[in-house]
């Protein structure tokens, strides 16, 4: 097992240095910042004196060695744009993302589970076909179209929750139930098809002669053995998460680490891009490794 | 059905109940701005968020411009006067006090002017309104101050409305995060990404305002944010959507002091051709455009500054929509050799105001219809500066380029340099005698200085024809009936809390 974590660790590491290589050297082919922040009017000395106080006139390579040799005593660099450390920028960003993607995973996998083995088990039958039909028109709902529709149905016309922002667990409602939909949809869908193999099995059969409740049959036999691929889809679904919910983030001014991605994109802040790139991408290495370990507590045939 | 009956119920009082714990109180408001404010620095104030969050009402300037009547009116100078051509003198008020309890006096001011044109701070009010100006500034006692500038500032009582008055214990080489200042209202709280709080101040040296807190929210979708006052959530929206302003009753339109134009590239030809410039500005029908594509009541632009400012050409005539005489004018220059076909591409900038690339499309066609070989190109912001600032690309194109200027402040010093002088980081003209216009202007007083902005703009835009200029542009501005506030063209840039009061 230690030598497996050690393996992962080594690959995710390599995979990081090329990350940051990548990043540093394409964002900055992106263009020069200087227009973006300082105002229109700005003399050519005042642009030149930004470049300079940034260090942007300095060669490419230059400016990378510089990064490295800061990121190797765990210095992110300055935020040109909020004027502080980039790392306590995304750090600040980064657990409102974190919680909103655990809050609204951990309610889509409870819902798709119980409702994907339901339907599972008498395919072709009414619940089947309406879950089929809702959980299709979920995937494909957009969420900028769900959220907006949302605030003016249960915020403006009910009055039942806020129409955004952070403070109580009511503004929670809306953020995540936009971001339940989708994932849910496509969640259901894989719980249902891993199931229908599943209770097709032949110690389901066994079960249901030796006259084992129905209950029993679908959620202890046959859904343990039905996990392996709907494990992989949450994963999928949850990095996607993890990287933010730039949409939903947005429309419902939550202060999450997709939003100040693309924030940053826009304005050129490459310490906060390169910043939140990396903490991103170590919290998905952190999730896969959960995964692949979550893999041998589901099916004792995996050893690592 | 008893139950369900219940169950509804018990739903709406539950709603009910969430609504009251969301909304404000009495005497406070909730402020809705269209983006987090990245740093609360006071002389970061030039960006309009940082300003309507903090200008006036955090920290105060010396003198303060009125952009309704024109004229400046004292702040924390009670009186100021020339002594010579470069050097003014300034009389503070007395028995001001900030917000740490420390009294104002003359060498908070030079701490404050030193630190915002200080080139290590890189502030935008120093960077935009005093680059290339020099000050010694001497304190002659507590309460009075002399500045001195080279070159000389005729309008300096003008430029120091600009610049917010921070106590000398501020950090003099970084951007504070808890402003200190002496306003009406002391920054209170910043959770970073949810709000900025402000609280009343009681030692304020002025008049009691009648707002006790302010929470400022941050919210980039307009949809979102003009709901929020429908439900009692937020109390004002400074910047709405003109397709979210549809309450008469919580809507207001105001003039947001930012006009549209497109730069016509006058070195590259066929536009070198004043021919061609003017049939570009005969092509393009402005009324069809308002009410449609732009709001019905942005007012047609015949210069790059509103009528309030001072300098403003009154004589100027907004172009006639006349696409027969602009094909006359093109069928003349191409009889004269000018190549009149060539591709004109047209450069826009995404988002640069509602509606920005309708707009663009529009007047493309309407350019065609008149017989310009016009194809127009998007950018974002970043690749638009390239093509908008200085140094322009080598082997360039003819091109217009969809652009918009912001000027608040009632002089046209603040559009004239950057945008027509030689050497202004936008300027496509290279004519000595506008530079020289500008220069005089810009040394020159009063009356004087007033006709020479006006014989600047007519020789611009009435004779060279270096713009397609458009639309003096609206805001839209929702606020809670509850409240009594009327935005002007300062909202764009100050949003002061003691101009609101409560029904």
């Amino acid at each position: 097992m230690s030598s497996f974590i050690g393996r992962r660790s080594l690959s995710s590491g390599i995979s990081l240095i090329g990350l940051i290589v990548l990043i540093f050297f394409l964002s900055r082919l992106t263009g020069d910042p200087t227009g973006l922040y300082l105002p229109l009017d700005a003399s050519l000395e005042a642009r030149d004196n930004f470049r300079v106080v940034h260090g942007l006139n300095d060669p490419l390579i230059q400016q990378f060695g510089r990064y490295v040799a800061d990121i190797l005593q765990l210095d992110f660099g300055e935020s040109i744009r909020k004027a502080r450390p980039a790392l306590e920028v995304v750090l600040e960003a980064f657990p409102w993302t974190l919680w909103l993607a655990a809050v609204t995973l951990f309610c889509v996998t409870i819902a798709a589970i119980v409702i994907g083995s339901l339907a599972a088990f008498n395919v072709g039958g009414p619940f089947d076909r309406l879950s089929g039909m809702l959980s299709l028109a979920a995937a494909s709902a957009p969420d900028f179209w769900i959220a907006i529709l949302g605030i003016f149905l249960f915020s403006v016309n009910l009055g039942w929750v806020p129409t955004s922002g952070t403070g109580t667990v009511w503004h929670w409602v809306l953020p995540v139930s936009v971001l339940f939909i989708r994932p849910f949809g496509l969640i259901m869908q894989v719980v249902r098809g891993s199931m229908i193999n599943a209770l097709s099995s032949a110690y389901v059969k066994t079960a249901r002669a030796k006259g084992v409740k129905e209950r029993s049959i679908i959620f202890v036999h046959a859904l343990r053995n039905a996990m392996l691929p709907v494990v992989t889809v949450i994963g999928d679904q949850a990095a996607g998460m993890l990287n933010g919910a730039v949409v939903v983030e947005t429309i419902f001014g939550f202060p999450g680490i997709g939003k100040l991605m693309i924030d940053s994109i826009l304005q050129r802040d490459f310490t906060v891009v390169l910043a939140a790139i990396m903490v991103t991408a170590l919290a998905i290495f952190l999730m896969n490794l959960l995964i692949d370990l979550l893999y041998a507590v589901l099916d004792p045939r995996i050893r690592y | 059905m008893q139950n369900v009956i219940k169950t509804i119920i018990g739903v709406s009082l539950l709603g009910a109940a969430i609504s009251s714990a969301y909304a404000a109180g009495d005497q406070d408001v909730r402020i809705v701005l269209n983006e987090e404010l990245d740093v609360v620095e006071p002389c970061m104030a030039a960006r309009s968020n940082v300003g309507r969050v903090i200008l006036q009402n955090v920290n105060e300037t010396l003198t303060e411009f009125d952009a309704q009547q024109g004229g400046l009116k004292p702040r924390l100078a009670t009186a100021w006067e020339q002594l010579d051509e470069s050097t003014w003198r300034f009389k503070l008020r007395e028995g001001v006090k900030f917000h740490n309890g420390e009294e104002l006096d003359a060498r908070d001011v030079k701490f404050s002017l030193e630190r915002t044109v200080d080139k290590s701070m890189i502030c935008e009010v120093g960077v935009k309104y005093f680059g290339g100006t020099e000050m010694a500034i001497k304190v002659v006692d507590d309460q009075t101050l002399e500045v001195t500038t080279t070159p000389a500032q005729p309008i300096l009582p003008l430029l120091f409305s600009t610049v917010p008055i921070v106590p000398d214990s501020t950090p003099r080489n970084e951007f504070t995060r808890s402003p200190v200042g002496t306003g009406p209202y002391e920054f209170a709280q910043w959770n970073v990404g949810q709000n900025i709080i402000l609280k009343r101040s009681n030692s304020y040296w002025g008049e009691q305002p009648a707002v006790e807190t302010a929470t400022y929210l941050f919210r980039s979708d307009s949809a979102v944010a003009a709901a929020m006052v429908q439900t009692g959530e937020a109390d004002i929206v400074p910047n709405i959507a003109v397709q979210d302003a549809t309450n008469k009753d919580t809507d207001f339109s105001y003039p947001n002091s930012e006009t549209a134009r497109l730069r016509i590239d006058v070195q590259v030809s066929p536009l070198d051709d004043r021919r061609v410039r003017e049939a570009l500005n005969l092509a393009i029908d402005r009324e069809a455009l308002r009410g449609s594509i732009l709001s019905a009541d942005v007012i047609p632009a015949t210069q790059l500054v509103v009528p309030t400012t001072s300098g403003y050409n009154k004589d100027l005539k907004v172009w006639p929509y006349d696409p027969t005489r602009a094909k006359k004018l093109l069928a003349a220059a191409r009889a004269d050799g000018v190549p009149v076909d060539a591709e004109i591409k047209m450069i826009g900038r995404t988002n640069i105001y509602p509606n920005a690339t309708e707009l663009m499309e529009a007047l493309m066609a309407m350019l065609q219809d008149a017989g310009f070989n016009a194809s127009m190109q998007m950018y974002d912001v970043a690749e638009w500066n390239g093509l908008f600032i200085k140094p322009f690309p080598e082997g360039r194109k003819p091109s217009v380029l969809q652009a918009q200027h912001d000027n608040a402040k009632g002089d046209a010093v603040f559009t004239a340099y950057g945008k027509y002088h030689s050497q202004g980081g936008q300027s496509v003209l290279n004519s000595a005698h506008v530079d020289e216009l500008i220069e005089q202007a810009t040394s020159a007083s009063g009356e004087n200085r007033a006709s020479l902005w006006q014989q600047l703009f007519a020789e611009v835009n009435g004779n060279i024809i270096a713009d397609i200029p458009l639309f003096h542009m609206v805001g839209y501005t929702r606020v809670n009936p509850r409240l009594v506030f009327e935005p002007t063209i300062a909202t764009n840039s100050e949003l002061q809390l003691s101009q609101i009061s409560f029904k």
